[in-house]
């Protein structure tokens, strides 16, 4: 016969249990629990993260830097180079020197598109173990931020606000594997979907089966109804790799998206579309390069010309053409 | 478990969480982060008997269902560690006593942490979520795993120095 205790646990791990499955049902048959509940956790976190994060960001740059170490191996002598020139902007806080240079991509993007935006701090990143990829802001309804608005940085998409109090908003960012986005190859007319991996990467679906992907085509968003959760003309990666050996009828790709969502320090959400859509007008441009050619030039020695009359001190000098 | 030592377990937790949320998740910590709130939970789960294990549990569960961060529906963590607590409540009773042996108990709380989060994951699975590749899963839990194991020296011997504050002087005895 098992002991009294024994079953009195049992009899508690199954109230529990079936407690928790009570809660599951509720919230999966559209009892909104989870977000009046989380509502009110992140009104709370928010001022806390707000505070942490403008003491503690050097300390989780460090962290970040390390882990990217492998990365930007190849690239110590060029930041070496760099760093010299740096050294003379050490004055002003590196921090705010970096976020003002986000705050001005982004904002110079949106510029460009017409967008109207609000400018956000990245003040938290969501905990792994909740595995899906967010942000918090520190901007939120009282500053005309909604949900499903779309939420970009100097380069491109970050992601779509997912959630929003009167100070904060959460940011669910592209690398979220639950994350689509129909886009558009840019140039073409080719529309795709593309998929959040978790990481850096992303699977570019093509809907069109005639349609081509080339490596190096950028993708711009393609934008949704209403313009909610995604305005259209936003860049959005690079396409690095097609895969030729898909069984499927559609093309597809990995993707590089242009934002590093590592080291995003500041965001700016848009509320309000352009008048016209941008399309294209948004995909980053190499930067041209200038080829010089320069045509060998025959060396023609200097023509010294006989002095009638040399006077001491005086020394020939070569006629304009000898030294063209 | 007198209502007083549920009371301060929850406390304590919350305050964990906040920490969490606010501080730990920021440090971008190579393979994958580290939680400290799981690590906190089952270190005390570990140190409880059935039915504190079991509340325990439940209570931290319903906490980490607030994450903001989460998509999945409040109860699902609950869930996941009420299960969690009556297996590891029911596997120590094999071990013996933790305070005596400090290894088994790194090992215990970091198996603990990653059972945890493979059945949250699993329950995910059955309810339909999307949590992405097999390999980011993986990489994620181990990750969590090998960060327990190496934190877990230098914050394990808190756990019981903390819960020696909250037990009444019946317990005491």
């Amino acid at each position: 016969m098992a002991p009294a205790g024994n079953n009195r646990s049992r009899l508690l791990l199954v109230v529990l249990l079936v407690t928790a499955l009570f809660f599951i049902t509720l919230d999966l048959r559209g009892v909104s629990l989870a977000k009046g509940s989380r509502s009110v956790t992140q009104s709370v976190l928010a001022p806390v993260q707000r505070a942490v994060s403008s003491a503690f960001s050097p300390v989780g740059n460090f962290f970040s830097n390390v882990k990217n170490f492998g990365k930007t191996k190849a690239r110590v002598t060029e930041l070496e180079t760099e760093n010299a020139k740096l050294q003379s902007q050490l004055i002003l806080n590196k921090d705010i020197q970096g976020q003002l240079t986000q705050l001005r991509g982004a904002l110079d993007l949106a510029g460009r598109a017409g967008y109207t935006v609000v400018s956000a701090r990245v003040i938290g990143k969501g905990s792994t173990s909740t595995f899906s990829e967010t942000f918090t802001i520190d901007a939120g309804t009282r500053d005309g931020i909604r949900r499903d608005m779309t939420v970009i940085a100097s380069s491109g998409l970050v992601g779509v606000v997912k959630s929003v109090t009167s100070s904060s908003a959460i940011v669910l960012l592209m690398s979220d594997p639950t994350f689509r986005i129909g886009v558009r190859i840019a140039g073409t007319q080719s529309a795709g979907v593309l998929l959040g991996q978790g990481d850096t990467s992303y699977t570019l679906q093509l809907l069109d089966p005639a349609g081509t992907i080339t490596v190096g085509a950028e993708l711009v968003s393609l934008g949704s109804d209403g313009d909610k959760p995604f305005v259209p003309g936003i860049p959005v990666g690079r396409v690095t790799s097609v895969d030729r050996t898909s069984t499927s009828l559609t093309q597809q790709a990995t993707v590089i998206g242009l934002t590093n969502l590592q080291t995003v320090g500041v965001v700016s959400v848009i509320t309000k579309m352009a008048k016209q859509n941008p399309k294209d007008s948004l995909v980053p441009t190499p930067i041209p390069t200038v080829t010089v050619t320069a045509q060998p030039v025959p060396f023609t020695p200097p023509i010294i010309l006989p002095s009638l009359s040399p006077s001491p001190g005086t020394s020939a000098s070569p006629s304009p053409k000898a030294t063209k | 478990m007198s209502p007083f030592r549920i009371a301060s377990s929850a406390i304590f937790l919350l305050i964990v969480f906040v920490f969490q949320e606010t501080l730990v998740a920021q440090i971008d910590l190579p393979v994958a982060g580290f939680s400290l709130y799981l690590f906190a939970l089952i270190g005390l789960i570990s140190l409880e008997d059935r039915s504190g294990a079991l509340i325990l549990g439940f209570l931290g569960g319903l906490i980490l269902d607030l994450s903001p961060s989460t998509d999945s529906p409040i109860g699902q963590w609950a869930f996941a560690l009420t299960v969690i607590g009556y297996l590891l409540s029911t596997n120590k009773e094999s071990i013996g006593d933790f305070t005596t042996r400090p290894l088994a108990f790194v090992l215990f709380v970091a198996a603990g942490v990653t059972l945890s989060l493979f059945f949250y994951l699993a329950i995910g699975l059955l309810l339909g979520e999307n949590n992405g590749s097999i390999s980011r899963l993986v990489s994620i839990v181990l990750g969590n795993a090998l960060w327990t194991v190496l934190f877990s020296p230098v914050l394990l011997p808190i756990l019981p120095k903390l819960r020696a504050l909250s037990l009444t002087s019946r317990e005491r005895i």
